[in-house]
């Protein structure tokens, strides 16, 4: 078991930088995920960690060790990829037992160790097949033993779960948060899929292009964004984020299009600016007539819950109701926003206005 | 009743069936024009007499008479071995040269062109050319084999002219011919293995041998499969760098089969014997052929 620290660490192919000075540090035990869009550079920096890439600048420290210039094989971690990497011509038992082999250990230690791995993933049944004969789940679930079996310091996801359907992959979330509760290794994860993100991590690392954009644990990210990537990208629906101008005496809002809102002490910070008003759909509800007129524009049932698009002057947002919410498509409404929660950002750099 | 609705083609069907059948009978007549009728021909000849330099004889059938001389046929033995030897020679050897130049060539090269170029070079050369070259090579005045003996101080050497040194050279120019061909398959199998089976194993410790023989070679032996066939099959055809090397010389130490036939209809003129010696090669070339298939087949690493 180890910490993870990453210092300055810079990434150029040629003279082009991918990753510009990315200062991370990951406790011992730790479950942290990387998240952002393509290209923003998350499974690179993964793959410096794991030692398939080479570090430009800076360092990277897994335990006390410096690993820069140390290759993967040496740096006591298992990873486990996209495609699975499983070996089509070996067994799964082969397969799992692969690092161990490799690295010489007797055959008897390999089986025991295969089978106690197979026993916690459930794959004993699986053993003897071939991973062409597995199902997408089953094959997963053989990448995880490879890893777990050879007892690593770190373990090093890279999108495992972007190959499997909707239902297999809140299935296999749920495994691999028991995993690491069972074992309590320090995990660095890679995705593209905020849920993932949310769901699983200790800490979120949100980068963008090449950058880290917040590290924090999955609350702070979702309720105190440091800008408007944050908050866009964090959260399902994204954060409505619309211009808006505080008046000089912070008394009002005026949202661009025309409705003028109360404004709550909170918003003297930004006394006579023009901000962008983040509000998380949530904090839209149906009011009284105190309220702001809107339209609504679509209505989409889930069920639990009720979203819709709401036409409010000259701006739009989407808001959660509940399913009894009297909602048509063209309706008038009068909505009540929550506008303590509401955050502000900086047009210019899209910050957080603090 | 659903078998009558199953056989009543619709008038739109029997258009499109006859238009298929016109469509294909172009290259079908073609074929045999220049296939199944020479084939037939060849097969009809190996049962007849047929010397053109004796025509007064006509050409009387003779049922097997054609295969029972060659039963006997000291020449057309050593032929047989002769061929048989530059398949066990030159077959594995292009097959490891090649594997050799396959990986070389699938290494991350800043420019691949010349890498590419390299390799397909000897490939698209035709193969007189290739024994021409190797011909020079090892002339014994003027030949650069003999030229760098002599840098080392060493005596120079009668390449083509004493029997087991002829083969040798040939064999070296087989293989080095071949093996571009062998490599281009092997190459195209390399490129099908993905790039995490060896970031994955590098993360799990093997090293690069290991690698290698866990993963590079089990993945890459369908196309280690084909190359053998391929290659086997040309090498029983063996004929355009021996011919122009040492034209089977010397004595007919270095003659393969398809050259005595070669020999037997167009110098000699004997076209009933030189196409039972044909059919006897084409037969050979079936049964190896067979063979490889029926390994394929079981291949265990396919299911």
């Amino acid at each position: 078991m180890a910490g993870i620290e990453i210092a300055k660490v810079v990434k150029a192919y040629g003279s082009v930088p991918v990753i510009h000075g990315i200062d991370l540090s990951v406790r011992d035990g730790e479950f942290v995920v990387l998240v952002g869009p393509s290209g923003c550079g998350k499974s690179t920096l993964l793959r410096m960690i794991a030692g398939l890439e080479s570090v430009t600048d800076g360092t990277i420290r897994i335990g006390d060790r410096v690993v820069n210039d140390l290759p993967p094989r040496d740096r006591d971690i298992a990873m486990v990829f996209q495609d699975y990497a499983l070996y089509p011509h070996r067994t799964v038992a082969e397969n799992v037992g692969f690092g161990l082999r490799m690295r010489g250990v007797d055959a008897a230690t390999i089986a025991r160790k295969v089978n106690e791995a197979a026993e916690i993933l459930q794959i004993t049944h699986l053993l003897d097949r071939k991973p062409g004969q597995l199902s997408g789940g089953q094959r997963q679930r053989v990448a995880m033993g490879r890893a777990i079996v050879r007892d690593p310091k770190v373990f090093l996801f890279d999108e495992p779960l972007s190959n499997l359907d909707a239902q297999l992959r809140a299935e296999m979330r749920v495994e691999i948060k028991k995993l690491h509760q069972r074992f309590g290794t320090t995990i660095i994860y890679v995705t593209h899929d905020q849920v993932e993100a949310m769901t699983l991590a200790d800490r979120i690392a949100i980068l963008k292009a090449g950058h880290v954009e917040q590290f924090a644990t999955p609350d702070e990210v979702y309720r105190q964004p440091r800008s408007t990537f944050v908050a866009r990208f964090i959260g399902s629906p994204s954060m409505n984020i619309v211009p808006a101008r505080i008046s000089p005496d912070a008394a009002t809002i005026a949202l661009a299009g025309g409705a003028a809102l109360a404004a709550p002490a909170s918003f003297a910070r930004a006394r006579g600016r023009d901000v962008l008003l983040g509000l998380r759909a949530e904090h839209l509800g149906l009011a009284g007539p105190e309220g702001v007129p809107a339209r609504t524009v679509i209505v989409e049932p889930l069920g639990s819950d009720t979203l819709a698009l709401m036409q409010i002057g000259g701006v739009e947002m989407t808001g959660r109701f509940p399913p009894s919410a009297p909602l048509r498509a063209g309706g008038e409404v009068t909505l009540g926003l929550d506008l303590e929660k509401a955050h502000l950002f900086d047009p210019e750099t899209g910050l957080a206005i603090a | 009743m659903s078998d009558a609705i199953r056989h009543r083609l619709t008038p739109l069907e029997k258009s499109e069936r006859r238009l298929g059948f016109a469509m294909l009978a172009p290259a079908f007549l073609l074929l045999a024009a220049v296939v199944l009728y020479p084939i037939a021909e060849l097969i009809r000849n190996s049962f007849h007499f047929n010397h053109l330099a004796q025509p007064w004889m006509g050409t009387p059938f003779v049922g097997f008479e054609n295969y029972v001389k060659a039963l006997g046929d000291d020449r057309f033995h050593e032929a047989v071995w002769h061929t048989l030897l530059y398949i066990l020679v030159t077959v594995p050897g292009a097959v490891v040269i090649g594997l050799g130049l396959a990986l070389l060539a699938n290494q991350p090269f800043r420019v691949k062109w010349p890498v590419r170029l390299g390799l397909l070079l000897p490939w698209a050369l035709p193969l007189v050319f290739a024994g021409l070259i190797f011909r020079w090579f090892f002339e014994y005045n003027q030949g650069i084999a003999n030229a760098m003996l002599r840098g080392l101080g060493f005596e120079p050497l009668n390449w083509l002219t004493s029997p087991g040194l002829a083969f040798f050279a040939i064999c070296l120019a087989i293989i080095w011919k071949s093996s571009s061909f062998v490599a281009l398959v092997l190459l195209a199998g390399l490129q099908t293995i993905p790039k995490s089976f060896y970031e994955a194993a590098e993360v799990d410790g093997a090293t690069k041998w290991q690698q290698f023989r866990e993963i590079t070679l089990p993945m890459l032996r369908p196309a280690i499969f084909v190359a053998l066939i391929f290659r086997t099959i040309t090498a029983i055809q063996t004929f355009d760098i021996p011919y122009a090397m040492t034209n089977g010389g010397p004595g007919n130490s270095t003659e393969t089969l398809a050259m005595y036939i070669h020999k037997t209809t167009i110098d000699f003129l004997d076209l009933g014997y030189g196409s039972a010696l044909a059919v006897l090669m084409f037969l050979v070339s079936a049964v190896i052929t067979s063979l490889y298939l029926r390994h394929t087949r079981r291949d265990p690493g396919r299911h």
